[in-house]
């Protein structure tokens, strides 16, 4: 069984109460006071220390269309714990693990900072924590117990949405799903929430809507998204890839080359060496 | 095909069949869609001291295998076995939690390039240390009773192991920049492994050309060097123009603007095209061995530097970013 969450976006009315509740739960740092002018977006996107950020898009109509045409979309944003994850691929400590609840979990104490997820989450999601003496309370569940450990330093270590393990591990929905007023962020069994998505679709469609799942029934490489979306715009609106690709596709074609160069070089060098 | 990651599916909005508003942003805000690399000149570093290293592991077995080329068997030996020594350092600081570097060892990850990276090094190190030290008692600078490291590290394993690992090390560091999502880096694919190789090659040819220039060595093994690097810098100046056409429009961060007239001066003029030309110079003295070497070496490090600072900028665009090569 997966959890995982089913973000509709026609039902966010861009309250931020998900961020804000994530950060509380997650004993996150505030990341300051900006004002971006980006609509009411002074979030900008996910970071290390923000693992839910509420996107606001606002497209106006042509001068000549109906005001009706105008669009002011919201939508929260968050780890997409992919089945095919870049991020839990690249990582060389194995501190990137998936759980038992099928998601994309990093275990805090175990990462070094390496920084290797970084550039391979195909969704430019997780990044490293750069508070370098920042210490947080962290809450580490052993037991089916929360325990907190006041001490432990995270800065410098790589940072992203947990999905709440630590409140599904006690039977707790996630944090920011469960401060959602409008049901928006639902949090659920990925295949559940899935049927319950399309039919969705359906009933907006039926409503006079376009809409469309992103990480359902994917034919990308990084697979189906254990947290997708229901979106009614193209996906780059809301600054996701048009077309992720999982970036280890990439190996087999690196190693060749490196091979192939290395093997050439080598044969020249050989003849060389060997002429008198 | 879901219309979600289908990258030609038409969005049609608002309900009436009326296509997406020409004028709706293609972006959000333009902020950046991916994550930028956070490294910096200890991963630029590494890189390039990596590819010199590897290049000696294969010196080494070219010069032994090949004939009596001790002094430059010796020098690469000598070499492999500092640059490997070395090379964690940097890497260790490199990291956001430099205590944790043992992390690396509690498991062995063949999805991870970073993983196999690691390994690598530590396989390698293994025989570059005991070649080193054999090497350390032939030279009488350890004492003969120290005999027995011979036994520990005997040539026919040693050198093998050293050319395998050595050309993985020089060819790896491509494939762990390739293996990202990053515009620039994905798209070099089958580029910038091949790049790497030949540099690392080049710089291991410049370097030990060096090492016999200032220690001694034999002109007809410094001559063979100097071919071998100009074929390897030439295959990369080849490479990276084939590149440069490949990458497009995603290679502008790496080939134009300030960042692509230094990779032109420092790089494909400076640390190629001279010191192939002034290793063609019918004309041998100690000062051209060491300013060609001194050229290629430069260079590679330049070209390491602008793949790095070049991904982080490729990483900002969002319009490229959107569709990842595949
Ligand atoms: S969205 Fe990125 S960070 Fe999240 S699981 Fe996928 S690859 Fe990892
Ligand atoms: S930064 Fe941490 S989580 Fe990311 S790849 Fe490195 S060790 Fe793994
Ligand atoms: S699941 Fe938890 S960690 Fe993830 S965004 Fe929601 S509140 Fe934050």
């Amino acid at each position: 069984m997966a959890n995982g969450f089913f973000t509709d976006t026609t039902l966010c009315i861009g309250c931020k109460a998900c961020e804000v509740a994530c950060k509380q739960w997650n004993q996150l740092p505030a990341d300051g006071y900006e004002f971006t002018g980006d609509s009411y977006d002074n979030t900008s996107a996910l970071s290390a220390t923000t693992w839910r950020h509420v996107a606001f898009v606002e497209q106006n109509a042509p001068p000549d269309a109906p005001p009706t045409l105008n669009k002011w979309l919201m939508m929260s944003d968050v780890c997409k714990h992919c089945t095919y994850a870049g991020c839990l691929e690249a990582c060389p400590t194995g501190a990137i693990v998936r759980n038992e609840f099928d998601d994309v979990y990093i275990q805090p104490d175990v990462c070094n900072g390496c920084g290797y997820c970084v550039p391979s989450c195909p969704f430019g999601v997780v990044d490293l924590i750069t508070h370098a003496d920042y210490t947080e309370t962290r809450h580490f569940v052993s037991d089916g117990r929360t325990h907190d450990d006041a001490t432990q330093k995270t800065g410098g270590v790589a940072g992203k949405c947990t999905l709440c393990y630590d409140r599904q591990k006690v039977g707790a929905v996630p944090a920011c799903a469960k401060a959602c007023p409008t049901e928006s962020i639902q949090f659920g069994d990925v295949a559940e929430l899935k049927k319950r998505a399309k039919l969705r679709v359906e009933q907006l469609s039926e409503r006079g809507t376009d809409s469309y799942l992103y990480g359902v029934d994917s034919d990308s490489s990084v697979g189906d998204l254990n947290a997708f979306f229901l979106l009614t715009a193209p996906p780059e609106a809301y600054n996701l890839p048009a077309r992720p690709v999982l970036p280890s596709t990439h190996q087999p074609a690196g190693y060749t080359s490196a091979a192939f160069a290395a093997g050439a070089l080598a044969l020249v060098g050989y003849a060389l060496f060997r002429a008198r | 095909m879901s219309a979600a990651l289908d990258p030609d599916a038409s969005y049609r909005g608002a309900g009436d069949g009326a296509p997406l508003p020409a004028h709706a942003s293609p972006t959000y805000y333009d902020r950046p869609l991916l994550k930028k690399p956070h490294w910096e000149w200890e991963v630029i570093a590494y890189l390039f001291m990596g590819g010199v290293m590897g290049g000696s592991g294969i010196l080494v077995a070219l010069a032994d295998e090949t004939g009596d080329d001790e002094a430059l068997a010796r020098s690469a030996r000598y070499l492999s076995f500092v640059l490997a020594s070395t090379c964690p350092i940097v890497l260790i600081k490199h990291l956001g939690r430099p205590e944790r570097f043992l992390h690396m060892l509690r498991i062995v990850k063949f999805k991870s390039v970073m993983s196999m990276g690691v390994w690598g090094l530590i396989a390698f190190s293994l025989p570059a240390t005991a070649a080193a030290a054999a090497q350390l008692v032939r030279d009488g600078v350890l004492p003969e009773e120290l005999d027995f490291v011979h036994a520990l590290g005997p040539r026919a394993l040693t050198n093998p192991l050293q050319l395998v690992l050595g050309a993985f090390i020089a060819g790896y560091t491509g494939v762990l920049l390739s293996a990202t999502a990053n515009p620039l880096w994905a798209t070099g694919k089958r580029h910038i492994p091949a790049i790497s190789v030949c540099s690392g090659v080049a710089g291991a040819c410049a370097a030990n050309n060096a090492m016999l220039a200032l220690f001694g060595g034999n002109e007809t093994t410094a001559r063979k060097l100097d071919r071998l690097e100009s074929v390897a810098g030439i295959a990369e100046l080849a490479l990276l123009l084939s590149f440069r056409t490949h990458a497009g429009a995603i290679g502008l961060p790496m080939f134009a603007g300030r960042r692509g007239a230094k990779l032109r001066s420092a790089t494909m003029f400076g640390g190629i095209l001279v010191p192939s030309l002034l290793n063609l110079v019918p004309f041998h003295a100690r000062w051209k061995t060491l300013l060609a070497s001194a050229l290629t070496l430069a260079g590679g490090y330049v070209l390491r530097e602008s793949m790095i600072e070049a991904g982080k900028e490729s990483a900002d665009d969002p319009r490229v970013s959107s569709r990842q090569p595949e």
